[in-house]
């Protein structure tokens, strides 16, 4: 069996995902073998029902595979168990959804320390950190407020300093600014590239090319294959 | 997940919706409240026998010694009457002796009483009258409370003075304007100077001391008495219960002793304790703590079913948020105790509620009637333990569901 290299954040090898539908198999992932190094701001496309988010999901740690490996720094995770997939959900990865899924009846510090009470921290700190990561956003002056009272893009901020509270070595993004205009989706992606510059790794799925400009690799899903798989330079328009 | 911040959402979520979170959690209230109300009017009649009322009919720790006669009507048959009808008065010789005899006394009395067919004061009169010739330790043991004047002396018993203390109801008959205090009755041919009036004894047996008149044993003795020296009633408090056994004994070997009974035969006298009375309430509390568990039993097991439910529907509701949770990192263990803690705090709170109307309640039936209860403080613990015990156990089956809910299929929910 191959042994990842130390720089690889992400290793896959053959990594399958079958859904069963009644009677029928949804082969979602049909093999997808693919490294991700520290620090890569990766952006991942393809047309919709392509597997982008079941592969983000695995990725994840959200869901297993049907088959395949699957190493996240250097460990395989494909074999753990519930309590343990949910402890590497909790310290290494950080998600930020389309839908920013972030809890209603509560307010944006609560929700921001969510990852915080799961980590154990204790009260004291978890507040003071979860107040530094909105900050960090822009959102010092939001903290009680609900999400309700927040635009799109605060509510998507808020979700980011959630995803990153803990300090994950990896942030997952499916399509964040998939229910944002563009003005908002700049501001979101800016964050990003910051992000990447102070050396996060980051994984992106989205439908816009102009978004995927941000990133510097970009991965092509069809069929539940990897299409095209190619480095490009920050900024530069893709074709 | 904190149990503390669950409890605060589970507490937010009771008061956003209350009359839906009353109705949820009324099988528990009204179980919690059943339970309170039950052990409190159990206690208190508990204790109103064993204070009040044991102590003011038959006592507590008090014998009673009386002749054995043959009843009128009763269901003996003619020889027994015969011999009953035979057997010797008790004595003031044989109280005397006992007074000296028997151990550990702490009160003695005892009276001979008659009917009197009228008591009259100038023009006022009151029919029917039981007239009583006591020990002047008799009221004291009787727990009849002299609520004006004073009761009975040594002094006027011994000195055969003729003098009286009333119950309320012929005190409001002869004197319904003035005090009765200072004045005189007259009791057939004789004049009696109200010393005291009893208090009010009211409800279906009051009459027996409403309609009473008390008077001195000597005094008694010299206006009253058709036979010399006989006594209807002994009593004799102990202390102790156990001081009761020994006395009841050496009452009995005494008696036996100066009526001359040989072994083998039948005691010509009996001495009754308060233990009769005690059986009979214990009966009644029996059934109620019979019942009563069965009944706050049914209603917490319904008010569970209904939690249950309840929290079922809330896991439904927030699936998302179960899936949001588990993504940042909630395990199975995590949201299982958050759900626990909400539907044992929802229940706590109808515990609360339901002790609080019980308690309510309880002050209700002490206060508006004749029962008393007082609600002790471990029936409170127990009610509000058995409150969250209900929402623990109905809770285990939404929060397991909850917990095991695919993450990737509950963010998807809608
Ligand atoms: N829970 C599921 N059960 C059955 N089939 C599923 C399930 N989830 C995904 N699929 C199928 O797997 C395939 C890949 O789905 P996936 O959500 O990964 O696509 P996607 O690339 O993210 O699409 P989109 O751009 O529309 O979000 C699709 O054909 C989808 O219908
Ligand atoms: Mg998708």
């Amino acid at each position: 069996m191959m042994m990842p290299p130390d720089n690889a954040v992400i290793l896959t090898q053959e990594l399958k995902k079958d859904y069963e539908l009644g009677a029928e198999t949804v082969h979602a992932l049909r093999g997808i073998d693919m490294q991700i190094n520290k620090n890569e701001f990766v952006a991942i496309m393809g047309p919709s029902g392509s597997g982008k988010s079941t592969l983000l999901n695995l990725i994840g740690c959200l869901d297993t595979p049907t088959s395949g490996q699957y190493w996240l720094g250097g460990q395989e995770v494909s074999q753990l168990d519930d309590n343990e997939l949910a402890r590497i959900r909790n310290r290494q990865i950080g998600f930020v959804f389309q839908t920013f899924n972030l809890l209603p009846r509560t307010t944006a510090l609560h929700n921001v320390e969510l990852p915080l009470i799961y980590a154990g921290v204790p009260a004291r700190e978890r507040h003071e950190r979860a107040t530094e990561a909105l900050d960090a956003v822009g959102l010092a002056d939001r903290v009680t407020h609900h999400p309700s009272e927040l635009s799109g893009g605060e509510r998507q901020r808020v979700a980011m300093a959630r995803a990153l509270v803990n300090q994950p070595s990896l942030l997952l993004a499916d399509e964040p600014t998939g229910n944002l205009d563009s003005a908002t989706s700049e501001e979101i992606m800016e964050i990003l590239v910051r992000l990447h510059e102070r050396g996060e790794t980051i994984l992106l799925v989205t439908h816009e090319r102009h978004i995927a400009a941000y990133s510097n690799r970009l991965i092509t899903l069809k069929d539940g294959r990897i299409e095209t798989d190619e480095h490009h330079t920050i900024g530069v328009p893709i074709a | 997940m904190n149990v503390f911040d669950a409890m605060i959402l589970a507490l937010r979520q009771v008061w956003a919706q209350k009359l839906k979170s009353f109705f949820t959690l009324l099988g528990v209230i009204v179980g919690v409240m059943f339970l309170i109300s039950v052990i409190a009017v159990v206690e208190g009649m508990n204790r109103y026998v064993e204070e009040d009322f044991a102590s003011s009919i038959f006592g507590i720790n008090t014998i009673t010694i009386e002749r054995v006669r043959s009843r009128r009507g009763g269901r003996e048959d003619a020889r027994t009457r015969r011999q009953r009808s035979r057997n010797p008065w008790v004595k003031t010789a044989d109280a005397e002796v006992l007074r000296e005899k028997v151990p550990d006394i702490w009160y003695m009395a005892y009276n001979v009483d008659r009917f009197m067919p009228e008591v009259r004061s100038g023009e006022n009169k009151r029919k029917n009258v039981r007239l009583i010739g006591v020990t002047d330790q008799y009221l004291a043991l009787q727990g009849w409370d002299v609520v004006e004047g004073r009761g009975l002396t040594r002094i006027d018993e011994t000195r055969a003075i003729r003098v009286a203390v009333i119950g309320d109801a012929i005190a409001k008959k002869l004197y319904p304007d003035n005090s009765p205090l200072g004045q005189d009755i007259r009791l057939g041919p004789f004049r009696y100077r109200v010393v005291g009036v009893l208090e009010r004894q009211g409800g279906l047996i009051g009459n027996i001391r409403d309609a009473s008149v008390v008077i001195p044993w000597g005094a008694y003795q010299a206006d009253f008495s058709r036979r010399r020296d006989v006594v209807d009633q002994i009593q004799i408090r102990f202390r102790t219960s156990e001081a009761m056994v020994a006395g009841q004994g050496a009452t009995e070997e005494i008696l036996r002793a100066r009526h001359r009974l040989r072994p083998g035969e039948e005691n010509d006298f009996s001495i009754e304790t308060a233990s009769e009375v005690l059986d009979a309430w214990n009966a009644v509390k029996n059934v109620l703590l019979a019942a009563g568990p069965g009944l706050v039993a049914v209603a917490l097991v319904v008010g569970g079913i209904v939690i249950m439910n309840i929290m079922l529907m809330s896991v439904l509701e927030r699936t998302r948020e179960i899936g949001v949770r588990k993504a940042l990192g909630a395990r199975r263990i995590d949201i299982t105790r958050q759900f626990l803690a909400e539907s044992a705090t929802l229940s706590s709170v109808g515990a609360g509620l339901g002790m609080a109307i019980g308690i309510v309640l309880a002050k209700l039936v002490d206060v508006a009637t004749p029962l008393p209860a007082s609600v002790p403080v471990w029936s409170i613990v127990l009610g509000v333990t058995l409150g969250m015990f209900v929402g623990l156990v109905f809770g285990v089956y939404p929060a397991i569901r909850a917990s095991r809910l695919d993450p990737i299929v509950a963010l998807r929910y809608e």
